[in-house]
């Protein structure tokens, strides 16, 4: 294993035009993940937890400074090349699970495989693998409509892990669960994170999470503290 | 089988909203119906009317170069001689059925007491009815045959009532001769007929050849009217024909047919026209079809894009959703398009006449396989078109953006 950090980010400053005034989202944060860790980011709302993971899931870029994912600096890169590093470097978690709601839940899984041109029979195995390991391989056919918040949540987990990601952004993971599910999923996370040999970085308000994870870095008025 | 899965992607997309879907669905089908409806009925009209032209001049005529291009001082200046044996040739040709000749002329046409103007040809009569066959209603008595020992006459419908004629009843015709002098022929009316235009039948007359060369005091006739076993044969037996005869002049049925060119550009332009806004209304129903599921599906379009998915591909699956809506709406346009055409067979509507005619005419639609593919690929393209065209720019919104919309 790599002693490199998964994810690098040097004097990275990011800002927003609101109307007249501009907003300084990030001012000159260094952060690095290292392989396998679980990082949770914490802070207010507005402190830049966001705009710091939009810029670490390759989603947005920043106005000086630098990124790097596995040693590769990131900045440099055009749509096309940082859309090809998310399909195949990094995994999402959203608040709101953000499945795709036409698709059966192996379908959903199944997804980012398809997208990086993994063969059908692999792509199989490996979501049947990866719903087993989630506990929902007796619901892999039904739509994400007919499961509960804390399945779908589980559904999102297996469609982030499920390519063997180094990094997964994860943005709230809990804020929509109740508390049982809400530790249920932790529980997953860190258990399939390591499993996966992934990193996690999560932005989160939930104290319980913290408890979870290896390292807590706190943001406040795009600094960390 | 990467392309199959985003067709089923855009199928599953398609059924989202299922009465949105249909509702596109049925507006793309009832334009595709109706394009295929107008364009049938133009393309059965311009095959009647082509039928008729042909088997009313022959799909060829032959005749002398000033026939065509100059008027005669004295009839049949420009006639051909030795029509028998131009007859004999012309029908060694493989794709010759028949050759009838014509003798056009001009006169007057009297009862006794009322002399009027008449068009008249001079025709072998066993051919010529036999080929117009329902191109010619025959109104009272009836058809002229070959061999009678006197002179006889058919009269068009407008102009029997004006000389109060009825069948058997004797009339004069008064023509110039070839030589310049006036003769006259008493004639015995045989029957009467209508052409189906008013005006043509106030003055036309048909006799037997030989009681026209005889009033003309020539052997000539003005034109060779040839027949072909299909009408796909005209344009290389033309050819044929006009290789073989260099002196003469070879006219298709199609130059000699200025109605059927009429009617064709005009319903060309109506029906091109009415096509048109059909086509941008079904493109503008699509369009806005699409722009609503898109715009509700901003959010999960940011979500495939932030797990990989390229502009371009996402771009392509919308594109599909609307090829799938235009093409099951193109295909159930032409499956009632075709039901409609069936059902015209088994239920015949007749036609009003159209201006300047007296009889009306069977509503026909025809099912030309060529202008329902191309209206078909025409929908589904359109259709194709407009959603890759209102997707465009949601697939390139910034990811945040379409994360964070509502």
């Amino acid at each position: 294993m790599s002693a490199a950090p998964v994810l690098e980010l040097r004097g990275v400053h990011k800002g927003y035009r609101l109307g007249a005034h501009r907003i300084a989202a990030l001012q000159g944060v260094d952060l690095a993940v290292q392989r396998g860790e679980l990082l949770a980011l914490t802070g207010p709302s507005g402190s830049g937890k966001s705009t710091l993971l939009n810029l670490a899931g390759l989603i947005d870029s920043a106005d000086a400074g630098s990124v790097e994912l596995d040693g590769r600096a990131v900045d440099g890169l055009g749509e096309t090349g940082r859309a090809l590093l998310r399909r195949d470097a990094l995994g999402f978690v959203f608040q709101n699970f953000n499945l795709v709601p036409v698709m059966t839940v192996e379908q959903n899984v199944d997804y980012p495989l398809f997208l990086a041109g993994v063969p059908a029979p692999q792509r199989r195995e490996r979501v049947r693998a990866e719903l087993e390991a989630v506990g929902l391989a007796a619901h892999a056919k039904h739509r994400p409509d007919a499961l509960s918040g804390g399945q779908r949540q589980r559904v999102a987990i297996a469609r982030a892990l499920v390519k063997r990601p180094r990094l997964v952004i994860a943005d709230e993971p809990t804020a929509s669960l109740d508390s049982a599910t809400a530790e249920q999923v932790l529980a997953l996370m860190r258990e399939r994170g390591r499993a996966e040999g992934a990193a996690f970085v999560i932005a989160t308000h939930d104290a319980r999470l913290w408890e979870r994870c290896d390292r807590i870095v706190a943001l406040r008025d795009g600094r960390i503290q | 089988m990467n392309g199959l899965r985003w067709l089923h992607f855009a199928l599953q997309n398609t059924l989202r909203n299922r009465r949105r879907s249909l509702v596109t669905v049925a507006i793309a089908a009832l334009g595709t119906a109706a394009i295929l409806l107008a364009g049938g009925f133009a393309l059965a009209t311009y095959q009647a009317l082509a039928q008729a032209a042909a088997r009313s001049s022959g799909h060829l005529v032959i005749g002398t170069p000033d026939s065509f291009t100059s008027d005669e001082d004295v009839p049949l200046q420009h006639g051909l001689d030795d029509a028998a044996g131009l007859r004999r040739q012309l029908l060694d040709d493989p794709a010759v059925r028949h050759v009838l000749p014509r003798v056009e002329f001009s006169g007057l046409i009297s009862n006794g007491d009322k002399s009027t103007v008449m068009m008249a040809s001079g025709v072998d009569p066993d051919g010529e009815f036999g080929i117009k066959g329902p191109f010619l209603t025959l109104r009272a008595g009836s058809v002229l045959v070959s061999g009678t020992p006197h002179a006889e006459v058919m009269l068009g419908e407008g102009l029997a009532r004006s000389l109060k004629a009825e069948p058997g009843a004797s009339l004069t015709l008064l023509a110039s001769t070839s030589g310049g002098a006036l003769n006259a022929l008493d004639v015995t009316v045989r029957g009467v007929f209508s052409t189906g235009v008013p005006d043509i039948d106030k003055r036309a007359v048909y006799t037997d050849l030989a009681s026209a060369q005889k009033l003309l005091d020539s052997p000539r006739v003005s034109s060779l009217g040839v027949f072909l076993d299909r009408m796909e044969a005209t344009g290389p037996a033309q050819q044929r024909l006009a290789a073989a005869l260099p002196a003469l002049t070879v006219q298709t049925w199609l130059d000699q047919a200025f109605f059927y060119r009429s009617v064709r550009d005009l319903y060309n332009r109506i029906f091109g026209a009415l096509g048109l806004i059909i086509a941008a209304i079904v493109v503008f129903v699509v369009a806005n079809a699409m722009a609503m599921a898109i715009i509700e599906r901003t959010r999960e379009i940011g979500t495939l894009r932030a797990l990989g998915t390229l502009p371009a591909q996402l771009q392509r699956t919308l594109a599909m959703e609307g090829m799938l809506l235009g093409g099951a709406g193109a295909l159930a346009g032409a499956l009632l398009a075709g039901t409609v055409a069936l059902a015209l067979l088994v239920f015949p509507v007749q036609m009003p006449p159209p201006p300047g005619r007296s009889v009306g005419y069977p509503l026909l639609i025809a099912l030309d396989p060529a202008l329902i593919a191309a209206t078909l690929a025409a929908m589904v393209l359109l259709a194709t078109l407009a959603s890759a065209l209102v997707a465009r720019k949601t697939v390139h919104l910034s990811i945040v953006d379409a994360l964070a919309h509502t």
